[in-house]
């Protein structure tokens, strides 16, 4: 655990007087995959959404606390949402293609950051829909609607759309509990292919996902962070009663 | 058997309520059909009405077709252009709360029978110096239909999944952007749909421009003069004594019907284009 450019400092999200999220302290390491696993209604998605602020679009949500990325609190007056969350690829659970064709999705992000040359945007589509092992697929059919692949390929079309944007960060909301098992293992590959560049954050709550995927383990139960592990320790000797009940199956 | 029986009852409901859809449907088309089409012809479609025409005399009614089509879709022009920012700040920008007091409004203002709007029209009228004119009639017309078509759009934008938000959000794009290149894109078909059913209605209403469009044998060549339009065409007709000249009015019913199914029917077309793209 040398680098991390994101921490979490004493977080706390709100609605009303119901809090998803109690006084989260949490530095993620870069270049590994960080699993927040917990029951649903733990605060996973929660955290995750308040990483890239998409939290802002919740009306009468209270934020207290910081997240520092690269040095600087996201929560921030002058930080500037568009820049903050390019820095950030999301992967939501159900795969959210945009109402144009597979190419034009892609190249969405590029586009908006200016890039107009018409051989680099091929050039970006091919890399980033390789990445995210779709190319092959794809390749012969990419001026066609996005909405006409299926759900796991429309999954991986979001991650090459998100990797696009050129992010240092995925943040992955149990991005293959809509899909079925072979593009989930796909999507899996894909995710520990990328680790070595990005920092990525996956939220589950499938125990076995987390084994498999997971560098770092931090559990989450009702909106407080338990347990903070490297994978192994965490699964081999937990030190929280509420993480190895987890474990064991005897909280869900 | 009982919940059998019941079930059977209630499809039978059903059915009866189809039925009585379906005869009425079917007798007011073929009733205006069977009335109209002896007066319909070539001449009554496509020339000026003659001096005489609403006392029997020749011609046709085609000023008040072209007179129609321009109210109706000036008017829901104006009416998209004025909702269209109105209905992405109330659903995307402003506070639920506030939303919701103008949907409201809105739902209120769509429940004001179109009369009304026809007195408010001549109110300003003469306030801004106007005379009955088609300017009038098409500023008239444009409050009749803002609240559809701004109820439209703001259901479109609200019903937009909440993860297409979260997905363009989340590339960089700001709200605005946001709205501007992925939403629209996204309800294109609804909006088009949106578009005609505010042109229908437009075309359709008479209360509106009776006071404010005024009538006219004439083109609408001027914004500033009065024009002819087909429901007061229908309406002047259909008050003669005459048969000859009431007949008419049927004639000219079928050709108002007969725009509105073509209206529909390439809403549908166009809507399956932009959707199966």
């Amino acid at each position: 655990m040398v680098n991390e450019h994101i921490e979490i400092r004493n977080f706390s999200v709100c609605y009303g007087k119901e809090c998803a999220l109690k006084n989260v302290s949490l530095k993620i390491p870069n270049n590994a995959i960080t699993v927040i696993l917990g029951p649903s209604g733990c605060g996973k998605s929660t955290l995750l959404k308040s990483l890239n602020r998409l939290i802002d679009e919740v009306e009468d949500v209270r934020v207290e606390g910081e997240i520092i990325v690269d040095g600087k609190n996201i929560y921030d007056k002058d930080v500037k949402l568009p820049e903050l969350r390019k820095k950030m690829g999301l992967l939501l659970q159900k795969p959210q293609v945009l109402p144009f064709s597979i190419y034009k999705n892609v190249i969405f992000g590029p586009k908006l950051n200016g890039i107009k040359d018409k051989k680099k945007l091929r050039e970006m589509a091919q890399k980033y829909l390789t990445m995210a092992h779709l190319w092959e697929e794809v390749k012969d059919r990419i001026y066609e609607p996005a909405h006409k692949l299926s759900i796991g390929q429309q999954q991986r079309l979001c991650l090459a759309r998100g990797l696009a944007v050129e992010p240092e960060i995925l943040l992955c909301d149990e991005p293959t509990s809509a899909l079925d098992p072979l593009s989930s293992k796909k999507v899996e590959e894909t995710l520990l292919e990328l680790k070595k560049d990005y920092t990525i954050i996956l939220v589950t709550h499938i125990l076995r996902q987390a084994k498999r995927l997971g560098d770092f383990i931090a559990f989450f139960y009702l909106g407080e962070l338990v347990e903070f592990a490297p994978a192994k320790e965490f699964f081999e000797n937990p030190k929280d009663e509420r993480t190895r009940a987890y474990i064991k199956g005897e909280i869900s | 058997m009982e919940r059998i029986k019941r079930e059977k009852l209630f499809v039978l409901l059903m059915k009866l309520s189809l039925a009585i859809f379906l005869l009425l449907t079917f007798s007011l088309f073929t009733s205006i059909f069977f009335k109209g089409i002896s007066f319909l012809s070539f001449e009554m479609v496509f020339s000026k009405p003659s001096r005489g025409f609403y006392m029997g005399g020749g011609g046709g009614i085609f000023p008040s077709i072209i007179g129609s089509l321009v109210l109706a879709s000036s008017s829901t022009a104006i009416a998209f252009l004025l909702s269209l920012p109105l209905s992405i700040f109330i659903s995307l920008y402003s506070r639920s709360t506030f939303s919701n007091f103008v949907r409201n409004f809105v739902d209120l203002l769509w429940g004001i029978p179109s009369i009304v709007y026809g007195i408010f029209g001549f109110f300003i009228m003469i306030y801004l110096g106007l005379k009955a004119s088609l300017l009038a009639g098409i500023i008239t017309l444009s409050f009749v239909v803002f609240p559809l078509i701004l109820r439209s759009l703001d259901e479109l934008f609200q019903n937009v999944p909440f993860s297409l938000k979260e997905a363009s959000l989340s590339l960089g794009l700001s709200k605005f952007q946001m709205a501007v290149k992925v939403f629209l894109k996204a309800i294109a078909p609804g909006m088009l749909s949106a578009i005609l059913i505010s042109f229908g209605r437009a075309i359709g209403d008479s209360a509106s421009i009776l006071f404010t469009a005024g009538f006219s044998d004439n083109f609408p060549i001027s914004l500033f003069s009065p024009t002819s339009s087909l429901p007061l065409v229908v309406f002047y007709l259909y008050s003669s004594p005459d048969e000859e000249v009431s007949g008419r009015a049927y004639a000219a019913s079928l050709i108002l019907i007969a725009i509105a199914v073509f209206i529909s029917i390439i809403s549908r077309r166009i809507g399956k284009r932009i959707y199966g793209k």
